[in-house]
């Protein structure tokens, strides 16, 4: 297998990395560019831990291989919050007391991001499809919903 | 202490929400550590073998392959196990379920450790092999391991059933079956260790038992278990499924003899294949009544499926003994339970540890009894419902059983509520209910202490140090606020210690709805010592007698001289620090257990308290489809006290979505292909979209008289009855009685 060059904006700093074909966007990120908060929970698109937004789209970066990320723009959960303020997002999910053991958490909130970014007024319902993707075996989601419901009231005031 | 609580039943934010929101916390596989190689596990293709010769030579030939690791290379104990050592930490002889470790590669990297462990060549002779507990407990069935497939067998007599039955004006008779429940953490099972320069080790583990996980690597390797240190990192959900050492030794030992730096993660299909489950199995139930509902007798024959090893098998099998007759006063009560070797998936402690099976046949079984006899099912349930001074027939005094009324009638008013409710266009409605018995604790006669240490620190911030972790549920939050609270001081001036088997004290296993219970109770008891302390050294330190000084919210007042502003805690410690000294205190607190405890029982480990409730669910149901949606669900629990408000609701509302998937989608079954289902993809658990619009909580709050500020646990109770709940309403909407969890669409559809 013969290693590939892409180049790939992660948030806002570009790199150009040499990698083998076969390597996914989640490899990337959590071991070239020690950005470990995109989880690996199945490999397989199963869980959504990995949820991470290429060119604004949520994502499975477990899903992604290197060489479709060549020319994106990637955002994870590392680059939410800016200069230590919380993203609402993420001070929704803290005050809604959505958070348990966390894993599936960064994905749920980049997948949440994705949501309000193009739906900024969801619905119950638009909530519950957007994360349908992101696996919680801890909370039943009910915090979940209303910390997304929360944040989307807060991003309005914004 | 004052009468209005300063934290009591707070929604305080928990501590690690910040970082887990931003990314930052450190599960085992976030960590980086230098040198850093990587494991690769060897697991068997089949269901039970004989494992005839191993070969590495071509898996080394790998380049970057640092080792191939067999049951040879193990320095110290090859058989480890908690209740009973039967699980070799690598497989020699043979092997008795698929994915059991055979092999560990240790490689540079993840994909040479990945490509040499498909090279790992091992020859099996494959074994005749049996998955069904009823079929495995016959003589004439293959034998998983050399005594015999029945590890334990309880039996609890109380009364004669005989002559119960034979009072009855109804017997029923009826099987039901339970599925092998994945606990599905999202964080699947990793470790890493390292062995270092001075000879040894440290361990990360995501586990609910760094103490014993210590044990049992140190035993593995060779060494003083003072030479191993276990360091517990940010874990990503448990349920009882990480009470399994495997991961922990397995990391241990590749480290110990690479001489290196190890990580070992499983994959998803590793981790169903793997690590325990909830024990699947059947229960067959003879229970008679009078025409007015009053139960006169009930037996119960139980078969588990513990897989091909022990784990906690045998202690599930107790505690489902002793719950199978549910919260109810029967007169005459014979329950057995056999837990069978197989060679499935092993099974061990999951959430609820046997009762939600339990609860699920009972359940269902006493809604049955009522429609058979033409009575409101609330009512046969009232009729026979535990009442204040009861003894359950394990002859232990239901010190709860008023919250078992209590928890009927709130619910009985929720039934109501939610019947009034019509069906949407085209399908067919219906609300059922079941009651809901918990154990807690780990039962009498095995050891059940928790020990805790308060610092006060110089900076006037006091650490508390626990010994068993959060596995996300809040204990730490919890905790906090009860030491908060116990000290008078504000929740900011309380720090929890990560855990460090080399500085944190032992305190067992998380599990067992004990936490709450038993680490509150340790940390008043060592709040009350650190402040007598307090008292003392501040005497000392000012001169005058320590009768002279009160203490209130963190500091001390002179009471010869009131007009003297308040001392401050930080005060006297970091004068105490300018002398080199330190306060802490140090406090024990054991699990109480009367004299009364009858100690005569076919089972070793009766329970004494008892976490009670109610759920309530309505289903609408689509005739064509068969398909089941939840849209109501109410849970009614006795809590005994509020904590943390936001993490109690937290486990109500992720224990009934367990509870729904136990009820609706969740078995990991042996498909026709022979394989097992190992993926999320067939392993279908809830999401978002399958939660009810409406999910009611109403916590009651019975204070428990041995709790601390009167609460106990929660955790395990809010799973137990979900499931039954579901099958009556399911049962309400379509008159299909369902004898088995999950249940499938194809049960529903009535053949035309």
């Amino acid at each position: 297998m013969k290693p590939i060059e892409i180049t790939l904006t992660v948030n806002e700093t570009t790199h150009t990395l040499i990698t083998l074909p076969n390597r996914t966007l989640l490899d990337i990120l959590r071991e070239d560019l020690g950005l470990t908060g995109a989880k690996n929970g199945c490999e397989s698109g199963e869980c959504g831990a990995c949820t991470v937004l290429m060119n604004g789209a949520a994502v499975n970066a477990c899903l992604v291989l290197a060489g479709q990320a060549d020319g994106c723009t990637v955002e994870t959960i590392e680059g939410l919050s800016k200069s230590g303020q919380l993203h609402p997002i993420q001070q929704a999910f803290v005050d809604a007391g959505a958070v348990q053991c966390g894993f599936c958490i960064p994905g749920m909130v980049m997948a949440s991001k994705a949501l309000l970014d193009h739906n900024p007024q969801p619905q119950e319902e638009d909530i519950r499809q957007a994360l349908a993707g992101n696996i919680c075996r801890c909370t039943g989601y009910t915090k979940i919903i209303q910390a997304v419901q929360m944040a989307a009231e807060e991003l309005r005031h914004d | 202490m004052t009468d209005t609580p300063l934290h009591l039943g707070k929604s305080y934010p928990r501590r690690d929400a910040l970082e887990k929101v931003t990314g930052q916390a450190q599960y085992v596989a976030d960590t980086d550590l230098p040198n850093l190689t990587h494991g690769r596990i060897v697991r068997s293709p089949h269901l039970h073998a004989r494992i005839l010769r191993i070969e590495t030579a071509e898996a080394l030939a790998v380049p970057g392959v640092i080792a191939v690791l067999t049951h040879a290379d193990i320095p110290g104990a090859k058989i480890y196990g908690d209740l009973l050592p039967d699980r070799p930490v690598l497989a020699s002889d043979k092997v008795r379920f698929m994915g059991e470790p055979v092999a560990i590669v240790v490689a540079k990297t993840r994909q040479a450790a990945d490509e040499a462990h498909k090279r790992v060549q091992v020859t099996y002779e494959p074994l005749p092999a049996v998955i069904d507990p009823f079929a495995a407990a016959q003589p004439d069935a293959p034998q998983v391991h050399e005594n015999g497939n029945v590890l334990s067998h309880f039996t609890v007599c109380h009364g004669d059933t005989a002559q119960g039955l034979a009072q009855a004006d109804l017997i029923l008779e009826e099987t039901f079956h339970v599925p092998r429940v994945y606990p599905a953490y999202l964080e699947t099972e990793a470790s890493q260790a390292v062995l270092n320069p001075n000879g040894t080790l440290t361990v990360w583990v995501s586990s609910q038992k760094p103490f014993h996980d210590r044990h049992h690597i140190a035993a593995a390797v060779n060494l003083p278990e003072e030479q191993v240190q276990v360091c517990v990192a940010a874990i990503g959900g448990a349920f009882g499924g990480k009470e399994d050492a495997n991961m922990p030794v397995l990391a241990g030992l590749a480290a110990y003899c690479t001489r290196g730096a190890v990580r070992l993660v499983n994959s998803r299909e590793e981790s169903m294949l793997a690590h325990p489950k909830r024990h699947s199995g059947q229960l067959h139930y003879r229970l008679g009544a009078k025409q007015d509902g009053t139960i006169t007798a009930v037996e119960i024959t139980t078969h588990l499926d513990t897989g091909a090893y022990a784990s906690y098998g045998p202690a599930v099998g107790q505690l489902l003994t002793e719950v199978a007759a549910g919260p109810y006063r029967i007169p005459h009560v014979r329950s057995e339970t056999f837990v069978v070797y197989t060679n499935a998936p092993i099974a061990g402690a999951m959430r609820g540890f046997g009762a939600p099976q339990a609860n699920f046949a009972i359940e269902s079984l006493v809604d049955t009894l009522a429609h058979r006899l033409g009575l409101d099912p609330l009512e046969v349930r009232r009729r026979n419902i535990w009442r204040p001074g009861d003894f359950n027939f394990t002859r232990v005094r239901v010190n709860q059983a008023e919250s078992t009324s209590l928890a009927l009638e709130t619910a009985a008013q929720e039934v109501a509520r939610l019947k009034a409710l019509p069906a949407s266009p085209g399908k067919k409605a219906g609300v059922g209910m079941a009651m809901a018995l918990q154990t807690m604790g780990l039962g009498w006669g095995v050891p059940d202490d928790s020990t805790n240490r308060l610092e006060w620190q110089p900076d006037g911030q006091v650490l508390l140090r626990i010994g068993a972790p959060d596995l996300g549920q809040g204990l730490n939050i919890a905790a906090a606020q009860i030491t908060a609270e116990a000290l008078g001081v504000d929740l900011s001036q309380v720090e929890v210690a990560p855990i460090n088997t080399l500085l944190s004290p032992d305190g067992g296993v998380t599990c067992a709805s004990r936490m709450t219970y038993m680490v509150g109770n340790s940390s008043m008891l060592a709040a009350v010592r650190l402040i007598d302390m307090l008292k003392e050294e501040g005497a000392r330190l000012l001169g005058v007698q320590p009768d002279q000084l009160e203490y209130r919210g963190g500091q001390l007042l002179r009471l010869d001289q009131p007009h003297l502003p308040p001392i401050p805690a930080a005060e006297i410690t970091s004068r105490l620090a300018e002398e080199g000294r330190a306060l802490h205190s140090t406090a024990t607190f054991s699990f109480p257990y009367g004299p009364e405890i009858p100690t005569d029982l076919g089972i070793g480990m009766p329970h004494v308290l008892f976490c009670l409730g109610a759920q309530v669910m309505r289903v609408e149901v689509d005739s064509e489809l068969g398909s089941v949606e939840v849209t109501h669900a109410t849970a009614v629990h006795d809590v005994g006290r509020v904590i943390n408000r936001a993490a109690l609701e937290g486990q109500v509302e992720g224990g009934l979505a367990m509870g729904m998937g136990f009820a609706l989608s969740e078995d990991m079954i042996l498909k026709a292909n022979g394989q097992w289902v190992d993926g999320l993809a067939e392993y279908v658990l809830p999401t978002a979209m399958d939660i009810p619009g409406e999910v009611k909580i109403i916590l009651l709050e019975q204070p428990e008289s041995s709790g601390p500020y009167g609460a106990k646990g929660i955790g395990e109770a809010v799973t137990a009855p979900t499931a039954a709940a579901v099958a009556n309403a399911v049962f309400a909407a379509t008159g299909v009685r369902v004898h088995a969890a999950p249940i499938r669409p194809e049960m529903l559809i009535r053949p035309a």
